[in-house]
């Protein structure tokens, strides 16, 4: 993967330059034609499974764009970024994590096949990058791990932001095996790890080698709306933050829209003998009272406000902390997908002001 | 250990919460060789007055004799089990505290007013007795009561699912019934009922009760801005989990409203 060098420390600094500087040489560009875009999606879609954003489904109440498995490329929708992420393929609703038999620990089975996933935006890409890091790089989840090593990630390029998307004001890498981007007539495709080459080479009847086919311009997405990212550390205590926790209805969708948002929690379920069963992971949601609630029904965050500024405090700063990257991708999913449309970006902008 | 001795009763409501126990079709077996099970009138006869070790009540009290049979049902149980909104929440039979009485004139000239119950009140069971453990919902979710069961067994304190029907709406990813202009509870009430309503297009009534956190005063705003009146919301709200929500909203403007 193609990862542009973010790391602060001088001894990972120099390793990570050394590192892009093999990646770049791997980077590729080619030309696909518009033409030929279903007749190549639908050959792909033969050999490995293939998501891809689509329109809202009228069976599922939703008028919205969401990931899900296609069986033909006349499913795609790219006329707006996905208002639900590619996330639930990598994490999942009740991701069993091993079963059990008295004392006998079953681990589960799992029948993988190799996934494209297309069309995901810049943002989508970095939230991968960053549950990357969480779950590879901290510890190594092999659930995670397994759908990570079975998927091939296709980019989208977006010209041009929405009303809620910020992401120009945030620290993005070039994270992709293959991203695409709109030339009139042609998609402009760069390559951006072996994987991705293997597959043009595998495709290469509908990939045309077009060196400079993607200038700095191509790269360029104009956002309407704008994060100040000044550190906020000192801003704790800011009245302001209630501007948000107010009003904030505490339903978590936030969070469960969030492409980075990867808290979760454990449950085990038991069969009737009371001897077999499994344990069980779900997705959780900071905003939710349930999720910081301890033995003895404590609760640590006991507060709306806590909560929320805690949100943000993970999103802006506590993860570059510890990770020197900025968590939070700019996609505003979590500002569109609530009900009250919480504009926290605005509240900051407003408070250093 | 021997098995507990198990009882399901049913106060005044459709009964629809015993048949979701019995619904559990693949388990129902297993289930009942776990359980020693004393009396539970759809599946048979006998009936039982010695003590238990589990009660299932379903139904709100609607009158006296409900009231009777809940105590000596809590006087026989070591556990006893709210089951359903009726039971936990007062759900539609209680929706008589908020009717306007006037309304209800024409029934004395009908000559029925004999006939209606002699508590003006229905009311959830736990304004009459202590309970224990309650399982929501309209009807209550199967796998819970599955769930339950099986803690019960194993000596676990059971715990209700209380993250919102937001959560789980979002993660079907079902579009929003509030973004659409609708009146959906699922930001105040408990989920775990797998938004089986949202996600077939209803909006939620609340059936599960009110939220931990549930901020009133945020909903409220947010559906204003809708164009919704406050009436329009109070109509709404009172549907399941009436009682509940009044109780909570004590000593404001909301309990004038009609």
């Amino acid at each position: 993967m193609f990862v542009r060098c973010l790391y602060s420390t001088e001894q990972t600094k120099t390793k990570c330059l050394k590192i892009n500087a093999v990646q770049q040489k791997l980077m590729q560009q080619f030309l696909l034609k518009k033409g030929d875009f279903s007749k190549f999606v639908n050959t792909a879609i033969k050999d490995s499974d293939f998501v891809a954003p689509v329109e809202g489904s009228r069976e599922k109440q939703n008028t919205r764009p969401f990931f899900r498995e296609i069986s033909s490329a006349d499913e795609i929708y790219l006329g707006r970024k996905s208002y639900y992420t590619v996330k639930g393929f990598f994490f999942r609703e009740n991701e069993k994590i091993f079963g059990f038999n008295g004392n006998k620990i079953i681990n589960p089975e799992s029948e993988l096949k190799d996934t494209i996933y297309f069309g995901l935006r810049r943002c989508d890409l970095n939230g991968i990058y960053h549950q990357d890091i969480v779950f590879l790089d901290e510890n190594e989840d092999p659930f995670y791990k397994a759908r990570r090593d079975a998927s091939l990630l296709i980019g989208y390029h977006c010209r041009e932001g929405d009303d809620y998307c910020f992401c120009n004001s945030m620290e993005l890498v070039d994270f992709f095996d293959l991203m695409f981007y709109d030339k009139g007539e042609n998609y402009a495709v760069e390559t951006g790890s072996e994987k991705g080459n293997s597959f043009v080479k595998k495709y290469s009847k509908f990939f045309t080698k077009a060196d400079n086919a993607v200038s700095d311009e191509d790269r360029k997405t104009v956002n309407r709306k704008k994060l100040n990212t000044a550190d906020i550390k000192d801003d704790y205590d800011n009245d302001d933050w209630k501007k948000g926790s107010d009003i904030c209805v505490s339903c978590g969708a936030c969070n469960f829209l969030c492409m980075n948002c990867h808290c979760f929690d454990f449950e085990d379920d038991v069969e009737f003998d009371l001897k077999a069963g499994s344990r069980i992971r779900k997705p959780a949601s900071c905003q939710l009272r349930s999720f910081t609630r301890v033995a003895g029904n404590h609760v640590f965050r006991n507060e709306r406000n806590a909560r929320f500024k805690h949100r943000i405090y993970h999103q802006l700063q506590y993860f570059r902390e510890r990770h020197n990257v900025q968590f939070c991708t700019g996609c505003g999913r979590c500002i569109e997908g609530c009900p009250v449309r919480i504009d926290w970006v605005e509240i900051i902008n407003e408070m250093k002001k | 250990m021997p098995k507990p001795k198990v009882g399901f009763y049913d106060l005044t409501g459709c009964q629809g919460c015993l048949l979701s126990v019995i619904f559990n079709e693949n388990e129902i077996l297993d289930m009942l060789s776990k359980i020693d099970v004393k009396e539970f009138r759809f599946i048979m006869d006998e009936k039982y007055s010695g003590k238990l070790d589990v009660c299932f009540v379903e139904g709100t009290v609607v009158n006296k004799e409900d009231e009777k049979v809940l105590g000596k049902l809590r006087e026989r149980s070591k556990i006893l089990v709210a089951l359903g909104a009726c039971a936990c929440h007062g759900n539609i039979p209680a929706l008589r505290n908020f009717a306007d009485e006037k309304k209800l004139d024409y029934l004395k000239y009908e000559k029925k007013h004999e006939q209606m119950q002699d508590m003006e009140k229905p009311m959830p069971i736990a304004k009459f007795v202590n309970v224990d453990y309650s399982i929501p919902g309209c009807p209550p979710d199967r796998d819970e009561i599955k769930k339950f069961i099986k803690e019960i067994l194993l000596g676990k304190e059971f715990r209700n699912y209380s993250d919102p029907v937001c959560r789980e709406c979002r993660l079907f990813e079902n579009g929003c019934l509030i973004d659409d202009g609708q009146i959906c509870l699922g930001p105040l009430t408990k989920g775990g009922c797998h938004a089986v309503c949202t996600t077939n297009g209803f909006k939620c009534y609340g059936c599960r009760g009110v939220t931990d956190d549930a901020n009133f005063e945020g909903y409220f705003r947010l559906l204003e801005e809708k164009g919704k009146t406050d009436v329009q919301i109070k109509k709404h709200m009172e549907t399941f989990a009436g009682i509940e929500i009044n109780e909570k909203l004590k000593d404001t403007e909301w309990q004038q409203l009609h």
